[in-house]
């Protein structure tokens, strides 16, 4: 190795090392962090090495660090002189030779290539690698790398860590030259100052102020020391830096000694990081080789030297008095400052302490100058910060972005969104004592000031991704149970404090938790923050005041009805299908009866779970299926169909009468109270089933002249048959139920009618006005709301579409507008602003009607309607949309260009959303929210009018029958609470059957049996349910094909 | 004066010397700022929090004891906030270990107790642990009794820096710190001991004391160990 | 005629130190007992735990099943309870058994400590629950009177302020701990 000693040696290594970047021959980098390693990537580099080698090819294997990408690794780079540097993604062993034969064809191998890169910009010099490969996207137009930009790490990926002349080809320790023959340490100093960089370790102190204090302390010996302590769980970033470009850290340090007149630098790594251990070693010991370290560097006289030391994994040791204490060999436990380090640090020395990525900002600011690094980031945080972005989300990695950017970047665009279509709810940032942020402020920039406001920290830059799979009391529990095995437990705010809120954590998740925790927890968390000796404890109890400030309902859940939306805490749930049911059906009771043969038990159970069971088996949107574990090995289990069999079975058949009277004998004694029900759609006859079984007289009222609400009103008749809802309605009037049909209460009735004859009344009526889109031509003949022309068709009235019928929206009204049409004879295409993947529909029923010959016209949304003199439709100009920025509901928002086009039509329906008619409760003693729904407590159901209860669409806008049933039965007990005095009655109406608590030894190799439609052409022609559930035996199947995750012991 | 500057504790003018602390100057001026882990001529540590303090300007509570004064800071001791949060301090304490004051040696000679008292804790609000914890009487003079540990760590600074004999330590961490002796050896086998004794009369609780004494007759003489440390050069 | 205080008593798991304390407020007694009405408690002979009562003295800490179902009846059938006494403040001497199973504490007693008749009773004798808690722990607590056991003076003048509607202010007249 060459020992730099001026310009010309200098140079002399900058040449060899180019020579090796850039060969004559092709050149293949596999990127060995151990992020790559982890996926195989040293199996790849022998599988390449020992091909290369065996077959004489006339190319030159490099080992590289890591590009970042670490959902796509191992990522393996290839180049061919002349050309760009193709970036190989999931590349396997078996993919080498056809890599090696496609490089030697001069060709990228088709299908791995993710991306590629024509010139890099080092930022001390940059390297041209080539033009060509125009179907490869250039690596700035991936989305994930899109709105990145490399500062720190500018070289990682690109270069071999292992060879420090490959660092100084692409400009390294020219900075440091720079400053050693400049010799100006104080000028340097106001580099840094004016740059505004700041401590990337978290606190964001101002580097430059801190170098100043060193500088200007005065001791015989002064110490710099790297932080490289990095314990937050899921933070990797100083890890990647470390392992793939340790020269660019050891540059910094070294100018970082110079400039502060220190002779020593320590870098205080963790011992669980061998790999970066092994290449730092070795960059150290070629650095000081190359008279980069030691005495009379670069032959200017300066000496210095930097020793590695090993954390044993502390978490604690990462705050710098804690580190400095480990340094010396005590116990890693936190000081109070002052004194400061740069007063008295290591062993009562000045020290310094900057974390790792700090120090890799130093040269590029050293070698652009600070008015180029303020550009970048935002007024008071300039730069970049390097993320780990893990969690729900689809593109996970290491993202380097300009500090201000915000929150939603990091999640829609470089992740690209949930997994699986997944809502996103919260961002945990800063590791694990930073604060959760809810999904509602993913517009915040993210940078020092901003996070701290809202309750979290930058902290390392940790960046979790939570999904509505995580319960947010188990993700607060985590979190302080990790800190809480850190605290080094000198503080009692910390060491105690802590101990109680995990207690209290516990409890909760195991739903023991009381009213009175929640203060506890806040009163706690705020003290320990206030109080605590050091940042760790300080920070620690932010995960928890974040949570319980912007998922506060979650708490409550877990107290007040022991519940755990997300189905995590397992003491809550039965099972993860029972859980996310919005009934709580039993299903694998269900399933185990019927696969045991006993078909009235297993109605029974149903029944008494759900009293709409052939009504929902059909039109339920399933969310039992989303949580199905049997998923993870095939698919989920159709359980809606199973209770839809075990339905029909008894209502077509002479049970009926039979299960009429088995049923009726849950009914408690009657209480002679009296309970009106305002509205005969799925939420008030649920409540009404149960109202009247509780022993309540029950009278529900209704405008329309049958029972049913949107189920016979608004579901067509393909897909809900009036008849299984008349069959349903006849068993909940048997209970004991009184309808009154035609009746609208407002007119008829009045509120204080029913308030002035029963003892309570609860109001459930549906979301029948439909919100009404202000465009020209509404008022024209042939334009219909979607859920007036659909009950008109229930109704039997004479509605007919024309012949070319344009449907506006995306949701199952409108699915359900154009399949009528279809069957109506018109040719029929639905316009939706956004796209396929965002329509709200359920996924089987667009298809279904796109195989009836439905079109489909994505991003676009109307813009008028055309009328004919004659005052009819003639057509519809719609605007083409284009995909903005992610809005509240994670997807992107539909923007209007000023592209129109003209659709000829003579029907238009439009289906843009519904909202209830609240005229008739204004000013009766109601509150109404301002999104126009009615205010009830979240748990009792109360109104602000006593004895009145409202659920369903009313408070929830318009909804599914399943949420709507679920407020039918919320509302049946706690009425009968209130009623009665008592606590849930309800669950006394529950059977107590016995069934099967042994899960299966293996799962069944059944696959899933979906239930099939007619064929497109034959059921387009009529309105005949078009279902073809599943026979006897392909029920039993599926049955069979439970996991049993109720089953929590093995016997 | 040289090295004199003029401060301000609840809105009152006190003058003090340049490298003492916020607690040192308002004992010296008869403020009454509560503490547990501090002990006078003692390094301070500021591990109890109790003495928290207000310093206008400044964003967060800092510790008075390990504070140092700077010209025309203004301190304010007692706030509802301080109070509030100094007492859920102490609570914690209680219910961090098993200090069942009606048969401690200690009891109505303690530290912690006093303090309850001082603070007005008539109940913990917060749920009792009961961790199961050891005594140690293998010293022939001496009890640790692991249950009424506050971890104040006043043994530990005192046996190092007044009797230079570094007996104690503090092993594990977090909820699981234990005070041990002679690298967690029984204390009666801890060679370095000299028998002296300055870490039972610093001891605020009954921790450590002294055999042979009897339900409330154990009487702490920490002033005896102060006065030593200051006449040993103060603070190491 | 001014209403009576309907007042109880009752022990759990303590020594009954905190009762003679009670009957120990010499002279006070006489003031006080012209106002209240005590209808329960081992000082008196009613069986079942009345219903309406205003003030319910609580001494010891809650260690059995049949403690913790009793106390859970009694802060219905109450409107102020106070906890009089260390044990049932904190738990104090009961609660000493609290780093041991019960199981393995009743074998050590009837077990492995006796002479004749080995055997744990269960006839008649209540379940222990697995620690021996503060009253506030299982049900909410108005006022705590700590102290083992509280000084007469303290609890003379605590029923004093009681019978008077009054909340006593405990402050510099009891010691915790």
């Amino acid at each position: 190795m060459i020992r730099i000693q001026d310009f010309s040696t200098f140079n002399a290594v900058r040449e060899a090392g180019l020579a090796k970047l850039l060969p004559p021959k092709p050149r293949i980098g596999v990127g060995m962090g151990t992020c790559g390693a982890g996926n195989g990537a040293e199996g790849i580099y022998h599988a390449f090495n020992e091909i290369i080698t065996n077959q004489g090819r006339d190319m030159k294997l490099a080992s590289v660090g890591c590009f970042g990408f670490c959902a796509e690794e191992p990522l393996v780079n290839v180049r061919i002189p002349g050309r760009p540097l193709v970036i190989l993604r999931r590349v396997q062993v078996a993919d080498v030779q056809r890599i090696i034969d496609d490089v030697a064809q001069g060709q990228p191998t088709e299908g791995l290539a993710l991306c590629k890169v024509e010139s890099w910009d080092h930022l001390t010099a940059s390297v041209q690698y080539g033009e060509g490969f125009p179907n490869i996207p250039n690596w700035f137009d991936v989305p994930f790398f899109k709105p990145q930009k490399k500062i720190v790490l500018r070289n990682c990926g690109l270069i071999s860590p292992d060879d420090i002349e490959e660092y100084i080809a692409i400009g390294g320790y020219s900075a440091l030259y720079k400053v050693l023959i400049d010799s100006n340490p104080e000028a340097v100093i106001e580099q840094i100052k004016a740059a505004k960089l700041r401590g990337r370790g978290g606190a964001g102190f101002l580097t430059g102020l801190k170098w100043e204090f060193l500088r200007k302390a005065v001791s015989d010996k002064k110490y710099i020391i790297c932080n490289a302590d990095e314990g937050d769980p899921g933070a990797y970033m100083n890890r990647n830096e470390i392992e793939s470009d340790p020269h660019a850290l050891l540059e910094g340090m070294i100018i970082g000694g110079y400039v502060m007149g220190a002779s020593e630098g320590i870098i205080y790594v963790r011992a669980e990081y061998p790999l970066a251990v092994h290449r730092l070693t070795r960059a150290i010991e070629q650095a000081r080789e190359s008279g980069l370290l030691g005495d009379n560097i670069l032959g200017r006289g300066f000496n210095f030297n930097i020793q590695m030391v090993e954390g044993a994994g502390a978490f604690v040791c990462g705050e710098e008095t804690a580190l400095i204490a480990s340094l010396e060999g005590q116990a890693g436990r936190p000081r109070p400052r002052p004194p400061f380090p740069a007063a008295k640090g290591l062993y009562q020395h000045p020290t310094n302490i900057n974390n790792v990525e700090t120090w890799y900002n130093v040269a590029p600011i050293v070698a652009k100058g600070p008015a180029w690094f303020t550009e970048t980031g935002s007024t008071k945080s300039a730069g970049t910060k390097v993320f780990s972005l893990v969690g729900k989300v689809t593109n996970t990695g290491l993202v380097e972005m300009p500090l201000g950017t915000p929150l939603k970047t990091f999640i829609y665009d470089v992740g690209e969104g949930g997994t699986n279509g997944k809502h996103i709810k919260s961002v945990q940032t800063g590791g694990p004592s930073g604060g959760c942020i809810p999904q509602d402020m993913f517009d915040t920039p993210v940078d020092y000031e901003t996070l701290q406001q809202i309750g979290s920290i930058m902290g390392s830059g940790g960046m979790v991704v939570l999904d509505e799979d995580n319960c947010m009391v188990d993700v607060a529990r985590y979190f302080i149970e990790f800190t809480h095995s850190e605290s080094c437990g000198k503080c009692i705010p910390f060491r105690v404090g802590l101990d109680q809120c995990l207690r209290i954590l516990n409890a909760f998740t195991r739903g023991r938790a009381k009213e009175s925790d929640l203060d506890k927890l806040d009163e706690i968390g705020r003290m320990i923050r206030e109080t605590s000796l050091c940042g760790l404890g300080q920070s620690a109890p932010n995960p928890l005041l974040t949570t319980m400030r912007h998922f506060r309902h979650e708490f409550e859940d877990h107290i007040r009805v022991n519940r755990c939306r997300a189905g995590v805490c397992e003491e809550l749930a039965l099972s993860p299908c029972e859980n996310s049911c919005p009934l709580h059906m039993n299903i694998p009771r269900f399933l185990d009866l019927y696969k045991a043969g006993r078909m009235d038990d297993a109605f029974e159970a149903v029944i008494m779970d759900n009293p709409l069971p052939s009504s929902t088996g059909r039109v339920c949107q399933h969310p039992c299926e989303d949580r199905c574990r049997r998923a993870m090995i095939d698919e989920p289990l159709n359980m809606r169909e199973v209770h839809r069999v075990i339905a029909d079975a008894v209502y077509k058949s002479d049970r009926f009468e039979t299960m009429v009277e088995r049923i009726k004998t849950h009914k408690l004694p009657a209480t002679e109270r009296k309970v009106a029900v305002v509205g005969a759609g799925p939420t008030g006859l649920t409540a009404a089933f149960y109202l009247a079984l509780l022993g309540h007289e029950v009278t529900v009222f209704d405008s329309n002249p049958e029972p049913g609400g949107m189920l016979r009103y608004a579901l067509p008749e393909y897909r809900l048959p009036r008849d299984v809802v008349r069959k349903e309605i006849e068993l909940i009037r048997r209970m004991g139920v009184e309808f009154v049909c035609n009746t609208e209460i407002g007119s008829e009735t009045t509120l204080n009618d029913l308030d002035a004859a029963y003892n309570a009344v609860f109001m459930a009526i549906g979301t029948w006005k439909e919100s009404w889109v202000y465009l020209p031509g509404t008022e024209l003949s042939g334009v219909y709301p979607a859920l007036l022309f659909l009950e008109a068709i229930a109704k039997d009235e004479p509605v007919r579409p024309g012949k070319k019928v344009i449907v506006i929206g995306g949701g199952n009204a409108a699915i359900d507008s154009a399949r009528t049409s279809l069957r109506m004879g018109a040719d029929v295409t639905v316009v939706y602003r956004r796209e396929r993947k965002d329509m709200p529909a359920i996924k089987e029923e667009t298809d279904a009607a796109e195989a009836e010959g439905a079109k489909f016209l994505f991003l676009a949304t109307p813009h008028r309607i055309v009328g004919g003199e004659d005052g009819k439709v003639k057509g519809i100009e719609v605007v083409n949309t284009r995909l903005g920025e992610f809005d509240a509901s994670g997807r992107r928002r539909p923007i209007s260009t000023d592209e129109i086009r003209r659709l000829d039509c003579d029907t238009v329906i439009l289906a843009v959303g519904e909202a209830v008619d609240l005229d008739f409760v204004r000013a009766s003693g109601f509150t109404i929210k301002e999104n126009g729904t009615l205010q009830v407590d979240r748990y009792t159901l109360e109104t602000s009018r006593s004895k009145f209860y409202a659920g369903g669409d009313l408070v929830t806008g318009a909804s599914n029958v399943s949420n709507a049933m679920f407020f039918g039965k919320r509302a049946a007990r706690r009425i009968d609470d209130r009623l009665m005095g008592t606590n849930n009655r309800l669950i006394r109406l529950l059977p107590q059957v016995e069934y099967s608590q042994e899960a299966p030894e293996t799962p069944t190799e059944c696959h899933r049996h979906s239930v099939e439609e007619l064929p497109a052409q034959e059921r387009v022609e009529t309105f005949a349910e078009s279902l073809i559930g599943l026979t006897p035996e392909q029920t039993l199947e599926e049955a069979c094909r439970c996991l049993r995750c109720d089953v929590k012991e093995h016997h | 004066m040289p090295g004199q500057i003029s401060i301000r504790i609840d809105g009152e003018y006190v003058t003090a010397q340049v490298g003492q602390t916020i607690l040192e100057v308002a004992r010296a001026n008869g403020k009454y700022i509560p503490t547990l882990c501090w002990l006078e001529s003692i390094t301070p540590v500021g591990a109890c929090r109790l003495c928290i303090v207000e310093v206008s300007g400044v964003n967060r509570l800092l510790p008075a004891c390990t504070t140092p004064v700077q010209d025309g800071m203004s301190v304010t001791t007692q706030s509802e906030k301080l109070q509030a949060y100094r007492k859920i301090a102490l609570e914690l304490l209680f219910s961090e270990r098993n200090h069942i004051c009606a048969v401690c040696v200690s009891n109505n000679h303690c530290e912690l107790q006093g303090m309850a008292q001082k603070l007005g804790v008539n109940s913990i609000r917060y749920a009792y642990s009961f961790p199961k914890l050891s005594v140690d009487v293998s010293h022939e003079r001496y009890v640790l009794d692991h249950n009424r540990c506050i971890l104040c760590t006043r043994c530990v600074r005192v046996c190092a820096q007044v009797e230079g004999a570094h007996v104690w330590d503090v092993s594990s961490r977090g909820i699981h710190s234990l005070v041990v002796s002679d690298m967690a050896k029984p204390w009666g086998e801890a060679v370095n001991c000299t028998n002296c004794g300055k870490c039972v009369n610093s001891c605020p609780t009954g921790a450590l004391a002294e055999k042979g004494f009897a339900v409330e007759e154990m009487v702490k003489r920490d002033g005896k160990v102060t006065r030593l440390a200051a006449r040993r050069g103060g603070q190491q | 005629m001014i209403k009576k205080v309907r007042l109880a008593t009752v022990w759990f798991d303590g020594c009954a130190g905190c009762h003679m304390s009670l009957v120990d407020i010499d002279e006070a007694i006489i003031s006080v007992a012209g106002r209240v009405d005590v209808v329960y408690g081992p000082l008196v002979d009613a069986q079942e735990f009345p219903k309406a009562v205003d003030v319910t003295l609580i001494e010891g800490a809650i260690s059995s099943q049949e403690d913790l179902e009793k106390v859970q009846e009694i802060r219905k059938r109450t409107k102020l309870i106070v906890a009089l006494g260390d044990c049932a403040v904190t738990g104090n001497v009961p609660s000493m058994r609290n780093q041991i199973q019960p199981r393995k504490l009743l074998e050590r007693i009837y077990i492995e400590g006796a002479q004749t008749n080995k055997g744990i009773p269960t006839d008649g004798v209540p379940a222990l629950l697995r620690q021996a808690v503060p009253v506030h722990q299982v049900v909410k607590v108005d006022l705590h009177v700590p102290g083992c056991p509280p000084a007469a003076s303290a609890i003379a003048y605590v029923l004093g302020e009681l019978v008077e509607g009054r909340i006593p202010n405990l402050t510099a007249k009891v010691k915790f701990g």
